[in-house]
């Protein structure tokens, strides 16, 4: 007798979201699948994709990812070039943290030349992540939307900002971000308070907030789960693609800690960190992974997935 | 499917006689209906209503335990698919391999390198579980030899992985310490009569699911009980889909003959072991064989598995009290916040990052987050002039200034008068600290006189 692979049917389909790319670039698009992650079920059109994140801040990295970075990840747009002709980034995470008044307090036109300058280094999908801070952000993300020569996606809007995140991303042709706290009825509500704005669904994502390994990504882990369960199920607010930025992961003392002599090698350890993280995040149903170990990219882009 | 209570209660004696320690059969039906009790506690119900809830209310995943006393292991004993429906019991079992085959110092630094996979965190101990012996000497008595000093080196369960021949040598000996007995995967039905025969549990290993549901009901019928299966998975995709499988069938479609706890070996020519370990740890696995001892590749894994076997009801609380960051004096800031985990450690790596030394007050607010936690009067004016009363920080730092989450500034006017403290509004956001604390006046922290 043969058993067959109990295969669980949804109604619902997440909603294709493509990342344009510029001139001989490849666009990124991701969704469409109407079955959970990593199963031998249902459609999956388009794999989870891999991003890096380049940043713009004065902040030190832990030292075992600045090796492993070899030093370049000082300079944005030679980072950016890094990412994407060296280690296989199929799109960049841009985030201005250095307009933040403690990430270097780089000005709102600086902000803006270097998403200018990034964009034109590479024609790969570019997310442009804000400051993180509130009043610099309301300058900030009209004039990367003005200031960026090809559509980007802008991270990120949530309940307050999401009309100035829209309005940007409407007058120029960008997506949006859609991040809400590890909290399912705000990412259905921020969703819904940007579809009310007129932006077309196909340009938003959700970012659920990811917590890092021992820090919260049990958290994280549920909300991805339940928000994919949910979007499967039918709630079209919730039908879309999920980005998880794996960044926090590198917060954890374990990932960046060379003193502990009984935790193994700092330099496998913080990337495994990070790609345990990520794992964690696709079985739960993400879409879109940004992590900063260059060696992850591949790790977590599929080759070792067969 | 499942019963609910009035179904359970209409084939009770409905008698009210106490026997089953509830004051009412009813009572004892909703019990039995939410799995918290078994029907062999009703003496006097009736054969057929003894048939049909025990089958009616039998966990869906049989558990299956090895090992003894502290040491023992449970594998299987879920009940949902998904952590946030309930909770995942049983956290996925670790076993990391050695090899009979290694000279004795080899195998004596081996089970020395798996002894050492242990680490505190959260305030728990993470360790690996089980010793996982490979058969690689050709030698029984060898491999019997191996099988006893790794018991008594490592104090872990075994899972003694090899032929029947040396199998049944090693279990004989390690019986009484509960090993799990995985036989070469053409040899089931006779690792089974080994199983059987000593009572132990046993891994039953064959290819993909139609291979396992023959080689299960081949062990069944040579007697073996508590069974774990494995399907043979060369690479994460296939380990994966089958374990789901097993998992579904178990769980949502109630087959019995298919429902048992997972094990995958993940050594030998596995590919990509440490891919495979991540995501079978939130997708089922009950037991994993790692070959790897290093722990840059185990303190991840043990800490995914702290993450995802956590009940999500029931989040991890730090004990209240103050916790120094850095090396803070009378003049450091005090800076109060929840006993929440993830509260705790965000703000605590948060002000390690501003570099500012600060003594960090966590207040008992029954493991909530701040705002939570205010919402629900646990985090209150009163709750924290307690908290800075009776901690005694009043003793360490010279000032009497408090730093208070930015989400519930409006709780410093009370505060001030409950417990003459003067207050400062933080930031509305942890990550907002480190600039925060670096931009405070030098003299915010003054002693206070008087």
């Amino acid at each position: 007798m043969t058993v067959p692979f109990p295969a669980q049917a949804f109604p619902g389909r997440i909603l294709p979201v493509t990342l344009p790319a510029g001139a001989g670039g490849a666009a990124v698009t991701v969704g469409g699948q109407n079955a959970l992650p990593l199963l031998p079920e249902g459609d999956h059109p388009n794999g989870a994709a891999v991003g890096m994140e380049v940043r713009t801040d004065a902040c030190e990295l832990p030292p075992s990812l600045a090796r492993a970075c070899g030093g370049r990840a000082d300079d944005p747009v030679s980072f950016a070039r890094f990412c994407a002709r060296e280690c296989g980034a199929r799109f960049l995470f841009l985030s201005l943290s250095g307009c933040h008044p403690d990430g270097g307090g780089r000005s709102v036109s600086e902000g803006a030349d270097i998403v200018r300058r990034v964009l034109s280094a590479v024609p790969h999908p570019v997310i442009v992540g804000g400051s993180g801070d509130e009043s610099v952000d309301a300058q900030l993300f009209p004039a990367v939307a003005e200031a960026a020569p090809r559509p980007v996606f802008l991270s990120y809007a949530d309940e307050k900002n999401y009309r100035l995140l829209a309005g940007a991303a409407l007058a120029y042709g960008h997506g949006v971000v859609a991040w809400s706290p590890i909290d399912i009825n705000m990412a259905k509500q921020v969703n819904l308070l940007l579809s009310d704005t007129g932006l077309p669904p196909e340009r938003v994502l959700i970012d659920p907030l990811t917590g890092g390994l021992g820090y919260g990504l049990e958290y994280t882990y549920s909300i991805v789960e339940r928000i994919r369960l949910a979007g499967l199920s039918g709630d079209a607010m919730l039908a879309r693609p999920v980005l998880c930025h794996l960044g926090d992961a590198w917060k954890a003392r374990e990932a960046a800690d060379a003193s502990e002599a009984g935790w193994g090698d700092v330099d496998v350890r913080g990337r495994r960190w990070e790609e345990a993280t990520g794992w964690a995040c696709l079985a739960a149903g993400a879409d879109l992974l940004v992590c900063r170990h260059p060696e992850n990219v591949a790790a977590l882009g599929g080759q070792a997935w067969r | 499917m499942a019963l609910t209570a009035l179904d359970i209660y209409k084939v009770l004696p409905k008698t009210n006689c106490r026997e089953c320690g509830f004051p009412t059969c009813l009572a004892f039906a909703m019990q039995l209906a939410a799995g918290k009790a078994a029907i062999d506690k009703c003496p006097p119900a009736s054969p057929e209503a003894k048939e049909k809830l025990g089958k009616a209310t039998a966990p869906p995943l049989p558990r299956v335990t090895v090992g003894t006393g502290d040491a023992c292991v449970t594998l299987g004993d879920e009940v949902v698919l998904f952590r946030h429906e309930k909770t995942f019991y049983h956290p996925t079992a670790i076993a990391v391999s050695v090899s009979d085959a290694l000279g004795d110092d080899a195998f004596r630094a081996r089970l020395a390198a798996i002894r050492a996979l242990s680490f505190d965190r959260v305030g728990q101990r993470l360790a690996v579980d089980l010793v996982a012996l490979r058969y690689g000497s050709g030698d029984p008595g060898r491999y019997a030899r191996a099988a006893a000093e790794a018991l008594a080196q490592t104090g872990k369960p075994l899972v003694l992985a090899a032929p029947c021949e040396p199998l049944a040598a090693a279990a004989a000996a390690a019986a009484p310490s509960r090993p799990l007995l995985s036989p070469a995967p053409g040899e089931v039905e006779a690792g089974a009569r080994l199983a059987a025969s000593l009572g132990l549990p046993m891994i039953v290993k064959a290819a993909g699911l139609s291979g396992l549901e023959a080689a299960l009901a081949s062990a069944r019928a040579a007697g073996a009980r508590d069974l774990v299966a494995d399907p043979g998975a060369a690479s994460p995709s296939e380990a994966v889909a089958a374990s789901v499988a097993i998992r579904r069938l178990a769980i949502a479609h109630r087959r019995a003959e298919m429902a048992y706890p997972t094990a995958f070996d993940l050594g030998g020519d596995f590919s990509a072991p440490f891919v495979a370990a991540a995501v079978l740890i939130p997708k089922y696995g009950s037991l994993l064989i790692l070959d790897t001892a290093d722990p840059a590749d185990v303190l991840p894994l043990l800490t995914l598995r702290q993450n995802i076997f956590t009940d999500p009801q029931r989040p991890i609380q730090v004990e209240p009290g103050v916790y120094p960051i850095g090396t803070p004096t009378a003049a450091s800031p005090v800076i109060v916040t929840t006993n929440f985990s993830l509260t705790f450690f965000t703000v605590r790596s948060d002000v390690e990052a501003s570099k500012v030394p600060a003594h960090l007050l966590i207040a008992d607010c029954d493991g909530m987050s701040v705002l939570t936690a205010w919402a629900a009067g646990k985090f209150s004016a009163e709750s924290i002039a307690k908290t800075l009363a009776e901690s005694g920080i009043g003793g360490t730092v010279a000032h009497r200034t408090l730093v208070l989450p930015g989400m519930v500034a409006r709780l410093s006017g009370r505060i001030e008068e409950l417990s003459r403290w003067r207050v400062l509004v933080g930031p509305q956001e942890s990550s907002a600290l480190p600039g925060y604390l670096r931009r405070l006046p030098p003299d915010a922290f003054a002693p206070a006189h008087g």
